[in-house]
This record gives structure tokens, sequence and C-alpha cells, in this order.
């Protein structure tokens, strides 16, 4: 007799890393079940606004789901506020809130905010699935994360946020280096994680706007 | 217990005296009562495979992906799952990687004494399948081997799978493990009897690689085995379609990033070199 | 004063208080009356968006739950299981009968949708002539996997709200990506209450308008894709391999049929709940939207190791 389950894993990989001016969203494209892919072409990014950019893995369902809330509410917020968007740490609180609504339902959905902060300063966001969340310099969520955040750990170490005076936890990296090791990092996860491949989506915010470029990743 | 034709033991294939079963078996109520009270099993690699093996006008071909997994990790990324039975005799595995090893080479084992005993005459396939079977049937299922065995003898060329509870199966065309849809979809649409070497060896190889790209435990690369009358052809690496896509940047760490406690330097004399063997993968 | 629905109506379920309330907040207007029937319901009700009223910190899952507590769903229920009093609703646990791959991909002209034609009782070949491609809205074909039953209210769902488009008049019609849209929320809703539609769906058409291609599939849980080809079931192992091989957006009709008659073939071979009995259903931008009548496919079992299958195992057994 068959068994009904209301979430399924499909796998997927999202990094984001925060610069002194920019931030990078990233996340692979491949949508699986079981040992099968559904397809190679999926984003799980979406631009909520020219400041900020969701990426999640987990169960496809909940995240669609997530992300039309979240882009309807910017949406309603930009057109209460003579058309500016939220800004990025309020999408933050506000996509805590959307997870933690559901605390005994969760979206099953691994998320990471990346954009700029009101000082013009990369900001990653990084959240568990019923809302826990915190800001970092970079964050890694989904299949891949145990082979990813390590070397995240050891090329971007970042400032303890309980340091006081507070030290900034934007990474120290240019752009072009960031991007760099976001390609890398896809492609070794790839090597290893069975759930990621097939090409990476990678998002960058800065103050010239959201731009978008896809590598090929193995296809096995 | 006597000797009976089709156990392995009997003939020494693994170094026990007749006695004696091939597992100890002990601590094996003992463990199922500790498993119940919460104890976490260890996990064991599992060959999440595409094999498969077609029969040709004048032989077998059989073929293998190169990818060994360890639940959602890849342990190996170039592994050899076709294994040697006999020199007339090769059978890829799927199931769990030791089992597949294990049993292979207890048969492998098992036929070279047997030829020693019968004046080298070529071993039959149908000899290595009775036994494979006999064995995997003994251990209802929980030896975790399923297997496409392939080979030539008096009889002409032959091909079977056997699966974990020890049922078999001979076949013009067969596939096994976690590809094995993947792969039967390119054989029913493609397989013809009596191809040429050549159409054959593509069709195994585009099954192989049909497994590889659809089926998340099956990667890397092609491995091929044909085995005909005049002998076998064993293609490690027959194609090697899944090249790393982004050229890595050097990660170059500034002397003294890990301290150094102590130093003692140790003169090495003789040093052995093995030939032959793969070099282990690292490049990440 | 608005009619009020009874709140024991089986197809509405539980959550009769949201439904009321939208209908409250709706304009006395015919068209918005009478846009909350079935199809809208079960397309937005029970919303996972913050509550208007503040009233609710959580959602809840409703089968372990069942807050809003519903007397007339439950003796709808119980009088026909024989559950006890206070039970919790019984829901679509399992499927009866069922349906299984379809298979779609894109060509030059537009779609291409086969399936066959069978509705299986367990493991028994129930109904042999089920359509399990039908149209959808003008340029759209629905295909389904899964409980035959749930598909075919699924179909309501689709005429309701196609009527809607007729009795507006207005020139709009649903386009392919609006109806699969429409029933992602409607599978993903249905999962939130617990209270699946057991299929898979498979929509495929072309826009009208650009003359563009689409193809999405839906499961019943609501995990959703667009692609060049999709399958459901069993044809995602074993008809995908062969379209990830073969498929181009810009084959002709000829090699798109070719493709999904040989993907069909294979499916039949491996698939044990499928009959050699199909049809293929087409939509394109200058003929619109045809399904086939059922027809079936030349197999192969001559193979000398089939007709011979011990000749080589002798001295086994």
């Amino acid at each position: 007799m068959s068994t009904w389950s209301p979430y399924d894993m499909n796998g997927g990989t999202c990094v984001a890393v925060a610069g002194a001016d920019y931030c990078i969203v990233a996340a692979d494209t491949r949508l699986s079940t079981g040992f099968s892919i559904l397809t190679r072409e999926h984003t799980k990014v979406v631009t909520l606004s020219d400041a900020c950019v969701l990426a999640s893995a987990g169960f496809e369902g909940d995240r669609k789901q997530l992300h039309k809330v979240l882009g309807m509410r910017q949406q309603v917020f930009a057109h209460n506020h003579g058309g500016k968007p939220m800004s990025c740490p309020a999408m933050a609180q506000m996509l805590s809130n959307t997870l933690y609504f559901k605390r005994f339902f969760p979206y099953y959905t691994f998320n990471l905010l990346g954009g700029l902060d009101k000082s013009g300063k990369g900001a990653v966001y990084t959240y568990d699935a019923i809302g826990s969340y915190e800001r970092t310099g970079y964050a890694c969520q989904g299949s891949g994360q145990a082979l990813i955040m390590p070397v995240l750990d050891n090329q971007l170490k970042s400032a303890s946020p309980l340091l006081y005076p507070p030290v900034s936890s934007a990474t120290p990296l240019t752009e072009a280096q960031a991007v760099d090791l976001v390609k890398d990092c896809f492609a070794t996860a790839g090597e290893r994680d069975i759930y990621t491949g097939d090409a990476v989506e990678i998002v960058v915010i800065n103050r010239n706007g959201v731009r978008r470029e896809t590598m090929p990743l193995k296809l096995d | 217990m006597s000797s009976s034709y089709g156990d392995i033991n009997v003939s020494g294939g693994i170094g026990l005296d007749s006695e004696s079963a091939p597992f100890n078996l002990e601590l094996a109520r003992r463990n199922s009562m500790i498993e119940r009270q919460g104890m976490k099993l260890p996990r064991y690699l599992k060959t999440g495979t595409t094999i498969c093996g077609v029969v040709y006008a004048n032989g077998v071909v059989l073929g293998a992906d190169t990818r060994s997994t360890n639940g959602d990790t890849v342990a190996d990324k170039n592994c050899e799952k076709i294994h040697y039975i006999a020199p007339n005799i090769y059978c890829c595995g799927a199931g769990t990687a030791a089992d597949t090893e294990a049993t292979t080479n207890m048969v492998a084992s098992a036929l070279n004494m047997h030829r020693y005993g019968t004046n080298g005459r070529t071993s039959r396939v149908i000899t290595a399948l009775t036994m494979l079977k006999s064995h995997l049937f003994k251990y209802q299922g929980n030896v975790s081997a399923a297997l496409v065995l392939g080979g030539f003898d008096i009889n002409g060329p032959h091909l079977f799978t056997v699966y974990p509870h020890g049922s078999s199966d001979s076949l013009p065309y067969a596939t096994m493990g976690s590809g094995s849809l993947a792969a039967m979809s390119i054989f029913e649409a493609g397989y013809k009897e009596n191809m040429t070497k050549e159409e054959a060896m593509k069709l195994v190889a585009d099954a192989i690689k049909s497994g590889v790209f659809n089926d998340l435990g099956s990667g890397s690369n092609v491995d091929l085995c044909i085995i005909t009358k005049e002998g076998k052809e064993y293609l490690r690496n027959y194609e090697c379609p899944n090249p790393r896509p982004y050229a890595s940047q050097s990660f170059s760490f500034a002397k003294g990033t890990t301290p150094v406690l102590r130093s003692t330097m140790l003169t090495l004399k003789d040093v052995v070199v093995e030939e032959g063997a793969d070099a282990m993968e690292v490049g990440a | 004063m608005q009619p009020s629905l009874p709140s024991h109506h089986p197809l509405l379920g539980p959550d009769t208080a949201i439904l009321a309330a939208q209908q409250q907040s709706a304009s006395a207007s015919f068209f918005h009356n009478q846009r909350t029937n079935t199809a809208h319901q079960d397309a937005n009700s029970n919303a996972v968006l913050a509550p208007a009223s503040g009233a609710m910190p959580f959602t809840v899952a409703p089968p372990q739950a069942h807050a809003p507590f519903d007397a007339g769903a439950l003796a709808f229920d119980a009088a026909i299981t024989n559950a006890p009093p206070g039970a919790p609703n019984k829901h679509t646990t399992y499927p009866y009968v069922t349906g299984t791959s379809v298979l779609a991909i894109k060509y030059k002209d537009g779609i291409m949708m086969a399936a066959d034609t069978l509705g299986a009782y367990g493991a028994t070949k129930r109904y042999k002539s089920i359509s399990r491609i039908v149209p959808a809205a003008p340029t759209t074909l629905v295909g389904a996997g899964g409980e035959i039953s749930d598909f075919q209210y699924i179909s309501k769902l689709l005429t309701e709200l196609n009527d809607n488009d007729v009795i507006r008049d207005d020139g709009v019609v649903l386009k392919p990506r609006e109806v699969f849209a429409y029933l992602q929320r409607v599978m993903y809703n249905r999962r939130n209450k617990f209270d699946p539609l057991w299929n898979s769906l498979v929509v495929g058409g072309v826009d009208q308008a650009t003359g563009e291609a689409f193809l999405g599939t839906c499961s019943m849980i609501g995990v959703s894709y667009t692609d060049s080809h999709v399958a459901t079931g069993f044809g995602n192992h074993l008809a995908r391999p062969l379209f990830r091989n073969e498929q181009r957006d810009d084959m002709t009709e000829q090699e798109a049929r070719a493709l999904l008659e040989k993907a069909l073939r294979v499916c039949y071979y491996r698939d044990k709940n499928s009959i050699n009995k199909f049809v293929i259903g087409t939509v394109t931008k200058e003929s619109g939207m045809k399904v086939s009548e059922p027809f079936s496919l030349s197999t192969e079992w001559g193979y000398d190791a089939f007709v011979h299958p011990t000749k080589h195992a002798l001295g086994s057994w």
C-alpha cells in the first residue's frame, strides 16, 4: 500500500557571500527526487528587489509557495510606499516571521537571503526551516552544505558577531574573487554530492543592480 | 556438513574447512536486539550503480559505471564494478560493495581450484551462475549482491542476471542497479539480434551513459569488458564523459598556517612501487 | 443576504469558515458569487498568508489538530466509513483506480502528449478505455496519472474555470501557463489540507498570441517544473532518458511522433501497469488541439533467447 507524505526532498545547494559593497547569492539548478533528476534547469533563486535576493533548497512545493508569498508582499509594500522596495534587513525579518507562522507545519525549505543593507554593505541572512535566523558574512544551505561550509570557513573566516566593538562580518575578497570562490565551491560539491549539479546560477547584487550568470556543472 | 555440489565452501574457495560457514552469525541475535534498543548500525558502501550486458553475434559485452556512493555522497569516483570470475567469465556487481566483491572472489577462487582439478579445462558460465545463486539463496537476500554475469564457454556466449535473493535469468540483454531502468530504456529501444562487436559496444556504452546521466546513484566513467572465444578485452575507462567543469583556483596557504609542533626525519631505503594500479583520484 | 452554503457539503470539507469569510468580503455581483464555486475554493481557501484578523498565530496541520471541527463533514464521513464518533476525517490515503505514465514533448509546431488508456484497479486491468488526456482550455491539454476519480474531479474544476470565461464573453481565455499555475495551487492546497488529489498532472499547450509552446508537470504534493520534455511516474525513469538523448524543440511532427512511440513502447515493455492502447494529443498554433483515436504499437517478442529461455541455462535451475 502506498504511503503518503506531504513533504519531498528535492535537493539543491545555496551559497551566499557578502562583501564590502556587493553580495553574491548562488544556487545549483538541479531538481531531483530520490535518485531521479526531474529537470536540469530549475531556478531556486528569486530576485525580490534591487537589494534583495532569496535562494532556497529543500521541498520544491514549499519553495514555490514561499517565494510567491514573499514576492507578493514585497510588491504590496512597494505599492504602499511610493514604489520604494522593502529594505533587506526588513525582508529578512519578514522571512523569519513567514517561516515561524508555519511553526507546526513548516515550510521544508533551507533559505539564504542576500542583499545590500542601508549603508550599501553586503548582507547575508541564513535561516533554519522555522525562522531562526542570523546575519553572517557568508553561508551555505542545502544538500551540499557539509561539503562547502568548511571551505568557506577556511577561506572567509569572519569576525564573531559577539565581538565588541563590532567588527564587520563582510568578507575581505573582491567581487571577482568571491565569484571565483563560489564557482569553485559548486564545482567541488558537484563532484561529491549527488543532488548538486547541472548548472549553478550566480546572482550578484551591487550598487549597479542585480546581475545573473550561469556556469555549467557536471550532469552525472 | 558433507560436501555437495554448488556449495562454495567445499572447494575450499575461501580457505575455511568444510565444517564452517562463510559467515560468523554468533552475534546476529545480539545485534538485532541492541538495534531494537536504538543502536545505529554502521552504513555500508553501496554501489548505487548502472551495470549491464548484451549478447552479440560472437560474444558478450559487459558494461558498468564507476561511481560508488555512501548515502548522498560519492565515495569513489572511479571504482571498478566488473569483477573477474575466470579468464573467460566476468561479472558486474551492484549492491553492497563488500558483498559483490566477496561473492565474486569466492566464486573466482572456487573455479580456479576447480580448474586445477580438471586439467585446466575452461570454466563454464553455468557453473559460476549456479555457485553464485546458491550462495545468495542460502543467505536469503542478506548478501546484497545484484549481478550481471557474462562469459564465453564451450556452449558459446552467455549472459545472466542474478538477484540478491538467488533468482536468475538468462537474457539477450540485461541491466541491474539503481540505473537499470535508464539503461534498459536504451536496450529496449536499440537492441537487435546478432549485432557486430562495434554495435554491441556502442549500445552498452550508451546504456551505461544513460544510467550515468539520468540516475543520481550512477556517474563518472564507462567501463567495458568484451568476452569472445578468443579471450577478453577489459576496456577500463572506455569513455570519460564527465570532466571537471571549472578549473580550480589554487588554494595556497602561508607557511605556518598549521603550526609544526615536532619534526623527525626518517630515511627510507627500500621503496616499493606498485605498477598497474589506478592512481587514487585526488582532484577534489 | 447571501445564501450560505451548507456546512456539511461533501465537496467543501472543513474549510467552510474561510469560504464564508471570502463570500462576505466579495462584492455581491453575480460573477463574484459565481467565483465561490468549487474551482475557486480549491485553489484559494486555507490561504497561508498571514490572517487579516491576526486571530490565528499559527497554521496547524489539519489532521492532527482538526481545529475548526466540522460536525457536518464528520457525519458524512462516519456514515460511509463506520468511523467512531470523534475520529478524525478520513482522507484519500491510497488510490483505487489508477492510470500510469503520461509522456509529453515540445516540437517545432507545439507540444505532443501521450498516454495509454488503462484504468487499473490494483493489479487488475479494470478499465481499458479511460481518457487520461483531456482539453483543459482552448489551447491546453492536461494529462494525468494516478487516481482516476481525482482526475475526473480536476476535469470538473477546469470545466468550471472555462465556463467562467465563456460567461464573461470578453475574448480572454486561459493560456497553458495559467492553467498550470492554477493546477499547481490546487494540488499544493489540497496537500496542505492533508487531503491530496492523488495525481501527477502534465499541462501542455500553446500560447495563441505568441505561438510559444508550454510544457509543465505537477505532482500530488505540488512539486512542479517546466521543461522541454516531461514524463510522470514510471515514464520519468524509462522515457526521459530517451527524451534527454533525442528531443529537440525544433523537431518535426514526424520525428516527435516517432520519439513518443519509441518511448511508449519502452514503457509498455517494462511497466506492468500499462496496456498497448494509446492516445496521442497535440496542440499547435496552426491546427489547434487534437486528441487521437486509440491505437496500438508493434511489439517484438521473437528474440531467440525469449523463445528458448533455458537454452543457455542447461545444468542449472
